[in-house]
């Protein structure tokens, strides 16, 4: 029989680390600028895809860089900041590659229809968001935001990581690793789903009025990834 | 491991991520997956039926992900058995292209069939002819994924499983995809009928170009378009995500010290500096190039 309260005892740290990852992946997907279908047709400032599949994205090549410094190293320190490291290199890497498109291939220029004035370079905004839309492309403001949303969303998933596979188990390396990285991948989408509620489609970074609303969502996360946790360490640490 | 041969290992990854994300973007484009497609599935409605192939199997993240993780797993238990790498990597490529092609008939049959209403014609000929490019593309994919994953895990002794790792690169290169390329589809080529150079004006919404330079526009029209920029610099972008995020590592090995370490996470944080750098030096020149799309009202009054 498996001693499911001394297992959660003896991991209790982890339960803890693992749901403040969650909750920090669920304030990360805020920062992250989604136009949603609409910026697709250059109708919304921000990168045009959903909330989850950007946030995800960038979390798990976090994912994959954390994993890679986590074979080499025990500090916990260096895994979360290369996990975060990986996030940002996809989320930039992404958001130059969509201001290509937006200014060479669609022909406008970068405008948030949200503010008149770019808090971080003061440009104006209005006069450059184009008939009928809602902004286009990424200023300034959006571009630095998602490199904030995507170096938390990194850390998240990479504590979330180091977390699971410093559980105390009988398990043999491989399988830990194995078992592991699926648990991380699981409740990093749990965790990014849930603010899309709040996000509605579209977002333009922490400038916009709904970026208030996380909160909300950071607490529901909470409460999603400390039920997610429990099931993780008892399968982790029950084998 | 020398540091030349991870250098190199890195460059074949980077190579291959670089086709597979051109090959996803141009995959999306002929049948129209992801974002775009809202507007293909809109245009019935309005009253412009058309003759372009319409499958939303789901969102692309999810879907290339479902290829990619399909082929990892059968590359995998493969490998297992015994069979040489080289040929599980293709067996499980193309299982992969087969279960998508499946996904892809069904999705246009129901999408296309669901809009009778709209008078939407189901095109049987477009099942045949872009059925096969579609298929191509995802094999192309799926096989450049399951490289780049193959040498994480045989050469560079990556922990997680083959399966993992092409599913979580097959997200990312969704992710990529529907972020930079599709907007070229879908900003641009689908509404070539409008003036060059703002977003697409709300009332416009559904009124997709539906012609093309030689009878009706098809989705393989709209794939030779996008294949002069969409598509390359798709590949681009998924190609630096994968080289630079194993670069910085290969440079400065953290295996000889975690202060080496630390030296590779900054120059991650450097690279991501130049690139928010390099996106306000686009911002400038676009608006300087550009223009305004209206008069600012106060400066209109004082001149007046």
């Amino acid at each position: 029989m498996i001693d499911i309260v001394g297992i959660l005892m003896a991991n209790i740290i982890y339960v803890i680390a693992i749901t403040l990852g969650g909750a920090l992946i669920s304030w990360s997907v805020h920062f992250v600028p989604v136009g949603g279908a609409p910026a697709a047709m250059a109708q919304a400032t921000g990168i045009g895809t959903g909330t989850v599949q950007l946030a995800a994205g960038a979390g798990l090549t976090g994912l994959v860089t954390a994993g890679a410094m986590m074979q080499v190293t025990d500090n916990m320190g260096l895994i979360l900041a290369s996990g975060a490291v990986g996030a940002m290199i996809m989320m930039s890497v992404t958001m130059i590659v969509g201001a290509w498109v937006y200014t060479y291939g669609v022909g406008c220029p970068p405008a948030s229809a949200k503010v008149k004035y770019d808090p971080i370079t003061k440009d104006r905004q209005d006069l450059y968001v184009s008939q009928g839309t809602e902004g286009h492309g990424l200023p300034t403001v959006s571009f630095v935001s998602g490199v904030i949303g995507g170096a938390l969303g990194g850390i998240g998933g990479a504590l979330i990581y180091y977390s699971l596979m410093s559980i105390e188990n009988g398990l043999p390396l491989v399988d830990l690793v194995g078992m592991a990285s699926v648990f991380a991948v699981g409740i990093f989408f749990v965790n990014a789903v849930i603010p899309s509620y709040n996000i509605g489609g579209t977002i333009e970074g922490f400038h916009d009025p709904k970026f208030k609303r996380f909160p909300k969502a950071v607490l529901a996360s909470l409460i999603a990834t400390f039920f997610c946790s429990i099931i993780a360490v008892l399968s982790i640490g029950g084998l | 491991m020398e540091p030349l041969t991870g250098m190199g290992v890195l460059a074949l990854m980077g190579a291959a991520a670089t086709i597979a994300g051109a090959s996803e973007d141009l995959e999306s484009d002929v049948g129209s997956q992801s974002n775009p497609n809202s507007q293909v599935q809109l245009a019935p409605q309005m009253m412009y039926p058309h003759r372009i192939y319409s499958k939303a199997i789901s969102g692309e993240p999810p879907s290339n992900a479902l290829m990619c993780a399909i082929g990892g797993t059968t590359a995998s238990v493969l490998i297992t058995a015994g069979a040489s790498a080289v040929l599980a990597l293709v067996i499980g490529a193309i299982v992969a292209a087969a279960i998508h092609g499946t996904y892809s008939v069904t999705a246009y049959f129901g999408r296309s069939a669901s809009q009778k209403r709209f008078k939407q014609p189901v095109y049987l000929d477009l099942i045949a002819s872009h059925t096969p490019v579609i298929m191509g593309y995802s094999f192309i994919t799926t096989f450049c994924i399951l490289v780049v994953s193959y040498l994480m895990v045989a050469v560079l002794a990556h922990p997680f499983s083959l399966p993992l790792l092409a599913f979580i690169w097959g997200i990312t290169v969704g992710a990529i995809g529907s972020s930079t390329g599709d907007v070229h589809y879908g900003a641009e080529r689908e509404f070539q009928n409008v003036e060059y150079g703002a977003g697409l004006n709300a009332a416009n919404s559904g009124n997709i170009v539906r012609k093309a330079e030689s009878g009706l526009r098809n989705g393989i029209d709209n794939s030779w378009f996008c294949a002069k920029f969409g598509g390359p610099v798709t590949g681009l972008a998924f190609g630096m995500t994968v080289f630079l995020s194993g670069w910085i590592t290969a440079l400065f090995d953290p295996t000889k010290g975690d202060a080496i370490g630390w030296v590779s996470v900054i120059t991650g944080v450097i690279i991501v500096l130049i690139l928010i750098l390099w996106n306000r030096n686009i911002e400038v020149a676009a608006r300087a190039a550009f223009g305004t799309y209206k008069e600012d009202e106060v400066e209109a009054e004082v001149a007046a």
